[in-house]
């Protein structure tokens, strides 16, 4: 009897196809998993606190500037008293806005949204408002804190 | 010991290594049709790739993928270094027709219904092709890091974080964080120099395997005059190439691609910034959708609507298994909306 119609054969060398192809799989599972945690960057990723953005005095009263909190783009606004600072990116599609001293509003020359100066939506697609982000001032400078 | 006849042909010593005569025998088999120009478009496209893969080699000697230095790395290769400025050029320029050939080739895979059975495994390595190739054109276009760089990653990284389910995630792995830096770029850099250009050797051999194995039955229905693949086809195939590389020569000598202004996160994106050309259909569309459709954010209905239409593209061969005369009006169609809405974008 030949060794290819042994069903002892064939069930051993299923038994080793399994074993084999088990083997590779469970070897991409346990290798692959650190390589995508290295490549995925952390849903908490930001600044770690507070930074500083700059003096107080460099946002004059009714103004509004778009500054750096470490790599996130910020809109610093300085009305009426109050500083308040608006993250810079456009609801709509993460253009970068800027602040119109002529219709006093934030905008995005991008797709034509705008906002008030505390964030609401005035017009064009955007549906959310700027995220505000929170404010401190520490020794004559001003701190802002970006969420991951 | 075994001898060979005396009346036996004689191959040279490396014909016989290489196994030339069964590869010659398999060559003479391949007919392709004698007027047809589709069937230069896929040679076409594998060279417009290999001028890419020659001229990023000499672009990746001076290239710095550093946020603070790749911009200027860009403007020495292009101003300082002897033939930087035409290497990039080639780049650039081979670049832009790679993926107007591939999305040609696309074209009329489709309007010839060459998709249907037994061709499935061909389309769908020609479908990932497709993706690997508009990875390419993006992650190459972030590296100068020049103010347009700069927005179509922001833009295009927020486009991909529409995608449904996984949008959040894939937009953070894009760029390498939740906002963009000097990780973003390198990313981009590994991407385009290594990880992309490796699955695209590894899709080009198996989409080759897929169309060489299993008859394309709209050829065979199609009953025109044949010519030999060897050495006919061949022939005009690389006086094709030679058009092509001259093209591309002419391109960059005489067409400049600027450089743009370096990147500068605090800059209120410009009105003007305008899409890689291949997708200012997609912009325009993005740009003019209302801001909720059935109650859902705009650009993330989209999103979803996009993906479920890239499915069903990647499925066709499954869901016109005889290619229906359906989808070749649809791709008329789809072609002619393409263009009206890139014009449009334009305008």
């Amino acid at each position: 009897m030949s060794s290819s119609e042994d069903p002892t054969s064939v069930g051993r060398r299923r038994f080793l196809n399994l074993t084999v192809g088990g083997s590779a799989a469970a070897v991409v599972v346990i290798g692959g998993y650190p390589v995508v945690k290295y490549l995925e960057p952390s849903a908490q990723q930001g600044t770690s606190g507070p930074t500083r953005v700059g003096a107080v005095t460099e946002f004059p009263p009714d103004s509004a500037q778009v500054v750096l909190a470490g790599e996130h783009p910020v809109v610093i606004v300085h009305k009426a008293d109050r500083i308040r600072a608006f993250s810079a990116r456009c609801t709509h599609l993460q253009c970068i806005v800027a602040y119109s001293a002529e219709h006093q509003q934030i905008e995005c020359q991008c797709h034509g949204g705008s906002f008030a100066l505390d964030g609401r939506v005035l017009g064009g697609p955007p549906v959310r408002p700027l995220t505000e982000l929170s404010v401190s001032i520490e020794e004559g400078f001003l701190l802002v804190s970006v969420p991951g | 010991m075994t001898t060979e006849p005396k009346d036996a042909p004689r191959s040279s010593w490396l014909a016989d290594r290489l196994g030339w005569d069964r590869l010659r025998s398999s060559l003479d088999r391949h007919a392709v049709p004698r007027h047809s120009f589709f069937f230069y478009i896929g040679g076409l496209t594998l060279f417009a790739l290999l001028l890419q893969v020659a001229s990023g080699i000499l672009l990746m000697m001076y290239y710095r993928p550093d946020a603070a230095a790749a911009h200027a790395s860009v403007e020495r290769i292009a101003r300082e270094i002897p033939y930087g400025g035409l290497v990039r050029g080639v780049h650039v320029w081979a670049a832009d027709l790679f993926v107007a050939m591939l999305l040609l080739h696309a074209f009329i895979v489709m309007v010839r219904r060459s998709f249907k059975s037994p061709q499935e495994l061909g389309w769908l390595s020609g479908v990932l092709l497709m993706l690997i190739g508009i990875g390419q054109a993006f992650t190459g276009a972030v590296l100068p890091w020049s103010e347009r760089a700069y927005t179509n990653a922001r833009v295009g990284s927020q486009l991909a974080g529409y995608t449904p389910m996984v949008g959040d995630w894939f937009r953070r792995f894009l760029r390498g964080g939740e906002e963009l830096s000097t990780d973003t770029l390198s990313r981009a850099y590994a991407f385009h120099v290594a990880l992309l250009p490796a699955a695209m050797t590894v899709v080009v051999a198996g989409h080759f395997y897929f169309i060489s194995r299993k008859p394309v039955v709209a050829l065979e229905e199609s009953n025109t005059k044949t010519i030999p693949f060897y050495p006919d086809f061949l022939i005009r195939q690389g006086v094709a190439f030679v058009g092509i590389l001259v093209l591309v020569l002419t391109l960059a000598i005489f067409a400049d691609r600027s450089i743009g202004t370096v990147a500068d996160p605090r800059l209120a994106t410009p009105a003007d910034a305008q899409p890689p050309w291949y997708m200012l259909a997609l912009h325009y569309v993005v740009r003019t959708a209302p801001r909720e459709l059935l109650g859902v954010e705009g650009p993330r209905f989209l999103g979803g609507a996009v993906t479920a239409l890239g499915v069903l593209f990647a499925a066709l061969p499954f869901v016109d298994r005889r290619g229906s005369r359906i989808t070749v009006w649809l791709s008329w169609v789809g072609l002619f909306a393409l263009l009206l809405l890139s014009f449009r974008a334009l305008h």
